[in-house]
């Protein structure tokens, strides 16, 4: 099966980015990872490795709750971004509220909402997705 | 010839006098003191209601006057007129030969003869209408000056400029001023700044005569300061000729009113507002709790798989399942949340009979190993209005929880009925399981995390989440029970009603 080469996770909690790259090793998810602590931080990396076209993440993985820059605020610069469409987007959040669910379908390019935790078997679905 | 021509002049005079005396409703009177005769004239027969051949009588002609004041007053004006030669003009009453009361004008005069009165000469003159109308104007008038006095609303009346002509007790005390000191004042004087130009072009329309009344809430100032809030009420009152004369203003205090409402307000928005924080509080919470949740919930599945050896003692099973306890809190915590949160919710007609199948058939399972027996009495037309989500578990939950507080030794018995009132069904959910005492914990079974019972599966979240779900959707829910006897829950919900 064709591996995903780079997911990047953007989450300011390391408990569950320790427990996350575990996970995504155990279930051969990825090469490699990208790691940001905020959207801030995101944004700032993200910008010009999409301008360059080079190791461009396949796979975001994005927290809605962050300090200095949360997962909306991080959307609506990442759009902004031209080659942001080559990037597939999934919101990773403890939230399950509906409001933040129908908020989301302002947004085209997020695929998916993802309510934690997040396990072995949701990874391999999400892999099978990407892949196809 | 002469005698005949003076005949004819006496003959037109009379006729012309008695043509006075009809249209002008003014008779005569001749009294011959030194004879005792009366004459009357012809008009004043017809005033005293009598046919024209009625002889009057000295002696009892004062019987026509009403007995009392009238009667007593003319006795002494014609004493005084015969004895000290006083004329008389006075208004009375007397009671015609009909029996009516009539109000008369009589005036004597006496003719006297060598110092002596031989005479009382006089007119006779009905003024009965007049008299009436004049009387009743008096009354009318007696009557608005008290209302206006004695009024609970503040009353006054205002010159075109908006001088105070008059104003009443009411007004003076809600404005600490005396009637003397507001005459000095106009009405701009006592209004609030800001509120000195509402009603200004009302005003102008109303001398213009394009509206007939004016009324505004506005805010004036008392003598000491204070805001007056006044529902003021104002007419314009004009002459025959349609001038304007003057405003007629009613003032209503409405200050107490606004400072009720104005506190009602406030109340309202701390109350709103610490219900939004509440809500946001939960949310955080909940949102909180779960992302610490669903780590530790991740670190133990990694533990499992990474370090094995680490799962395999006593403690890390339990570990396991307080964090699935905590995940389940927190997922209770969320539902109750939404439902408080969810407003306009869209209700639906929803079959009972369908509900009911549906979630018999998906506990199918825990009917048949508990042998439970259910007696489901219910018109398959009836409906209900319900959010689908809401009214499935609000039936699973009352039926797994009569499963599940059955008696110990005894197979579950479940009886549902319904009644139905002109908006309401009224569904009744009765088991003959262990019962709840509802002495002791009757006031506690629908909050929060209660159970009653040691039972395995008693999370104590069911009902209070059941209640706040039939709320929701407009119902109400109540309890029977009796210790070893069995539980009853009534359940109110709205019928479905085709029009």
């Amino acid at each position: 099966m064709k591996k995903i080469d780079i997911a990047c996770i953007i989450d300011d909690d390391p408990i569950f980015v320790y427990g996350l790259k575990k996970l995504m090793k155990i279930a051969n998810f990825c090469e490699s990872f990208m790691i940001f602590n905020n959207g801030e931080e995101a944004i700032n990396n993200l910008t010009p490795i999409l301008e360059s076209g080079k190791n461009m993440p396949s796979v975001i993985l994005l927290d809605l709750n962050m300090p200095i820059m949360d997962g909306w605020q991080f959307l609506d610069e990442f759009i902004k971004i031209e080659s942001h469409k080559k990037i597939t987007i999934y919101i990773v959040s403890s939230s399950i509220d509906p409001k933040d669910k129908n908020r989301l379908k302002n947004y085209q390019s997020v695929s998916k909402f993802i309510i934690k935790p997040v396990t072995i078997d949701l990874l391999g679905k999400i892999s099978k997705e990407l892949i196809k | 010839m002469q005698r005949s021509q003076k005949a004819t002049s006496t003959s037109e005079k009379d006729f012309f006098l008695n043509f006075i005396q009809k249209y002008a409703s003014i008779g005569t009177w001749e009294c011959d003191i030194v004879n005792d005769t009366l004459i009357w004239s012809d008009e004043t027969k017809n005033i005293h209601e009598e046919p024209l051949s009625y002889k009057p009588v000295f002696e009892t002609a004062i019987n026509y006057y009403k007995e009392g004041y009238s009667r007593s007053t003319i006795e002494t004006l014609f004493n005084n007129c015969v004895e000290k030669h006083e004329s008389f003009d006075v208004e009375l009453e007397i009671i015609t030969a009909k029996g009516n009361n009539k109000w008369i004008r009589s005036i004597g005069r006496p003719i006297i003869e060598n110092n002596q009165c031989v005479k009382v000469i006089g007119l006779f003159q009905d003024i009965d209408e007049k008299t009436k109308i004049t009387l009743e104007l008096g009354r009318r008038e007696q009557l608005l000056t008290k209302t206006f006095d004695l009024s609970a609303v503040g009353m006054v009346t205002l010159n075109l400029k908006g001088k105070f002509l008059d104003a009443n007790k009411s007004f003076c005390n809600t404005f600490g001023y005396t009637k003397k000191e507001l005459l000095e004042l106009t009405f701009l004087d006592i209004t609030h700044p800001d509120d000195k130009n509402k009603g200004r072009q009302a005003i102008m329309d109303m001398i213009d005569g394009k509206i007939n009344y004016f009324q505004a809430e506005k805010r004036y100032f008392a003598k000491n300061g204070k805001t007056v809030w006044a529902y003021i009420s104002s007419t314009v009152i004009r002459d025959n000729n349609g001038t304007p004369l003057h405003f007629i203003t009613q003032i209503n205090d409405i200050s107490q009113i606004k400072t009720s409402t104005k506190k009602i307000v406030n109340l309202l928005d701390t109350t709103e507002n610490q219900n939004k924080r509440l809500l946001n509080f939960a949310h955080i919470v909940s949102h909180n709790l779960r992302s610490h949740f669903s780590n530790l919930n991740m670190l133990l599945d990694l533990a499992k798989i990474e370090i094995p050896e680490s799962t395999d003692n006593e403690i890390y099973p339990l570990i396991k399942q307080a964090v699935d306890h905590l995940g389940e809190t927190v997922d209770n915590l969320n539902e109750v949340a939404s439902i408080n949160t969810k407003k306009d919710i869209q209700l639906e007609p929803i079959s009972l009979t369908n509900t009911f199948n549906n979630i018999t058939n998906s506990i199918a399972a825990q009917i048949i190993a508990s042998k439970a027996e259910l007696s489901i009495n219910l018109n398959d037309n009836l409906k209900v209005m319900a959010i689908p989500a809401y009214l499935d578990s609000i039936i699973l939950n009352f039926l797994t929880n009569a499963i599940k507080y059955k008696k110990p030794n005894e197979v579950p018995k479940i009886d549902i009925n319904a009644e139905i009132t002109d908006h309401l069904v009224i569904l009744k959910i009765r088991d003959y399981g262990m019962g709840i005492d509802l002495k002791k914990h009757g006031e506690k079974l629908f909050g929060m995390y209660k159970t009653f019972h040691k039972h395995e599966d008693s999370r104590g979240i069911g009902l209070f989440i059941t209640k706040n779900q039939i709320e929701a959707i407009g119902g109400k829910v109540d309890v029977e029970s009796e210790v070893n006897i069995g539980t009853t829950f009534t359940i109110e919900l709205k019928k479905y009603e085709e029009n």
